[in-house]
């Protein structure tokens, strides 16, 4: 099963890869927006899959990174790409801690919900009438970057360099979560998902955690932001709006939201479902409306849920009942 | 000149609040009773609109037809109300908020596809019927008078369902249904059937809403969600699930938001959105908390 996994990333990522060398401009642009995306969903499931915190919201730290580095690029600040990338990410953990400070402390469920969402569309108004970020009509022709390594610069002016460079920014940043979601302090967030009292009475400030969770969330959040920017190289207020909050949850849902990967899967996913209905305007909603529909009620844990289902299925009757029985309980595993 | 602006104001903010309390209004009593917080309420509020604006066309020959229209989209959305409990909303009922949440989005995007594929995403914009189309002036004062029908509107909803809930027999039944579902089930209330007359009722408010509402506003897939927030924060506001706290915070939200235009007339929503965090920063049970409805 494990090779089975790694297979599967494997090939996922080759896919990706190689997608440039195969096929024209217009799929490569989508991939990179399933790139950007997948890392958002992943930021976002990190509240919800593990720490089990909705945030509705989310959109706000994905702008603020997009806008941050798209002012960065297009004023011509002189500012390295990665210092912008990485400025985006400092700003998008501060603006996290300063309303995570306020709202984790007296708020869970509908409320945090509406809270976050209040606060992104407080943020979306600021941007649209602020001169400086281009009010309604955002920021356009944000150019591409050249990377300056210390010891080589790399030009990602052309779209394929800057491709590339996203795919590596993005396993880099799936690779850092990973290692912290699977890691101590992974296992720690879980348990508080599943019963906050217990482990504030072994002695964890629950609290602190959840602070914790929500600034790094926010943080790669932004990068994800930093990331669009330069390649949709315009930026508007939408990219501030609810609905674009939404879309890491839908992904996560749709995935799998107790698995790690689950967010990215369900990512691609989208992109393809949107992809395919194009041309007939309203069927993506219904056939994404749908599919969710049929995930929640009866498949809750996603797609990466019923392929471990069948998975469990399969080895069982091939060991006449002799295998592990399902554990599935919540637990958090790639 | 200033007072006329102030008075203005408020009557205007009078007609904004009458019209998110009248989606509010469903919205309230689903949650009072199911606990869902249902985001598609705002879909079904639009294909209220859409059923009465296929019905009426632009221009509504009269007041009568219009208002028969809005019955005639309350009635069509409560049967989708019946389907749309069969099918997701009873199995939503031991989920947990964070999927209740998502399942009733889900339902928002696939009635968004729906009315796409039916009516298209051309803008249709309605005209009031004759009787409404016009202004009541006194003084320098100048009010349209289809925001006096809809502050009626409101009026009329919020105090039927006063009535219902708190003089009637089904209504004390309901009550006893929202504050312990499964002592109400002990003492022999048939709970299931209870929870799918508050369903149909809240679908039913939120068709006639959208039949209501539909003059004077440009009719298009994304009705849905302007309202829809709004809404959402007077129901939150008001102390989840809670009829008159959801009238007074729909008035509330109304008001700020039409002061808040002739203060800050740049940033539409800006004051209601700082007001609804700070407001719940400093009372987060609501206007009145508890277990009413």
């Amino acid at each position: 099963m494990m090779a089975l996994r790694l297979g599967a990333i494997l090939f996922g990522a080759a896919l990706f890869l190689a997608l440039p060398t195969v096929s024209d401009q217009g799929i490569v642009f989508l991939a990179g927006l399933v790139v950007i995306e997948a890392i958002f969903a992943l930021s976002w499931n990190l509240l919800f899959g593990f720490t089990g915190l909705a945030s509705f919201g989310h959109a706000a730290f994905f702008a603020i990174g997009a806008y941050l580095t798209g002012y960065g690029l297009k004023a011509g600040l002189g500012v390295p790409f990665l210092g912008l990338i990485a400025a985006s990410g400092l700003l998008g953990a501060l603006v996290a801690a300063l309303t995570g400070l306020v709202l984790l402390r007296r708020t869970t469920g509908i409320h945090l919900a509406i809270f976050t969402l209040a606060l992104a569309e407080v943020l979306r108004i600021v941007i649209g009438y602020s001169t400086l970020l281009g009010r309604e009509d955002g920021l356009a022709s944000i150019p591409k970057p050249t990377l300056e390594l210390g010891f080589a610069t790399i030009p990602l002016t052309s779209g394929t360099a800057y491709y590339y460079f996203m795919c590596v920014a993005g396993l880099v940043i799936g690779a850092v979560l990973w290692v912290v979601c699977h890691g101590p302090y992974g296992r720690l967030l879980v348990s508080i998902r599943q019963d906050p009292q217990r482990v504030a009475f072994l002695g964890v400030n629950v609290g602190r955690k959840r602070l914790q969770a929500f600034i790094l969330s926010g943080a790669v959040a932004a990068i994800a932001g930093a990331l669009y920017a330069p390649w949709a190289q315009i930026v508007t207020p939408e990219s501030a709006h609810w609905i674009h909050s939404t879309q890491p949850m839908l992904a996560s849902l749709l995935g799998g939201a107790h698995s790690f990967w689950g967010p990215v899967v369900g990512t691609v996913l989208f992109s393809i479902i949107n992809y395919l209905t194009r041309n007939l305007v309203g069927l993506s909603e219904l056939v994404i409306g749908a599919t969710l529909l049929i995930i929640v009620l009866a498949a809750p844990s996603g797609v990466i849920g019923l392929v471990r289902t069948a998975q469990q299925r399969w080895s069982r009757r091939r060991k006449s009942g002799a295998g592990p029985d399902g554990d599935e309980g919540g637990s958090v595993r790639s | 000149m200033a007072l006329t602006d102030i008075l203005f104001a408020l009557i205007n903010g009078a007609a904004t609040g009458s019209a998110v309390f009248l989606v509010a209004a469903g919205l309230t009593l689903i949650f009072g009773i199911l606990k869902i917080l249902n985001f598609a309420h705002g879909a079904f509020f639009m294909i209220g609109a859409y059923v009465a604006y296929s019905i009426i066309g632009s221009n509504p020959s009269s007041l009568h037809v219009f208002i028969a229209a809005a019955f005639a989209a309350a009635a069509a959305v409560a049967a989708l109300g019946f389907v749309a409990d069969r099918l997701v909303l009873r199995r939503l009922r031991h989920v947990d908020e964070a999927y209740m949440l998502i399942a009733t989005f889900a339902v928002l995007l696939v009635c968004t596809g729906v009315v796409k594929l039916i009516w298209g995403v051309n803008y249709a914009s309605i005209n009031p019927p004759p009787l409404l189309d016009g202004a009541v002036t006194a003084g320098s004062l100048f009010v349209p008078s289809y925001s006096l029908f809809v502050i009626a509107a409101g009026l009329f909803v919020f105090l039927g369902l006063e009535l219902v809930i708190h003089r009637t027999w089904i209504g004390k039944l309901l009550q006893a249904v929202a504050s312990d579902s499964w002592m109400s089930g002990v003492l022999g209330i048939n709970v299931p059937a209870a929870l799918t007359v508050t369903v149909i009722a809240s679908f039913a408010l939120a068709g006639l809403a959208g039949g209501l509402l539909l003059a004077n506003q440009t009719l298009s897939p994304i009705l849905g969600e302007s309202y829809l927030l709004l809404a959402f924060m007077a129901v939150i506001i008001g102390g989840l699930g809670n009829v008159r706290g959801a009238f007074i915070a729909s008035l509330l939200l109304g008001t700020i938001e039409s002061g808040s235009s002739l203060v800050i007339p740049n940033m539409p929503g800006m004051a209601t959105y700082i007001f609804v965090i700070l407001f719940l920063l400093a009372k987060p049970q609501g206007l009145i908390g508890g277990r009413h409805i």
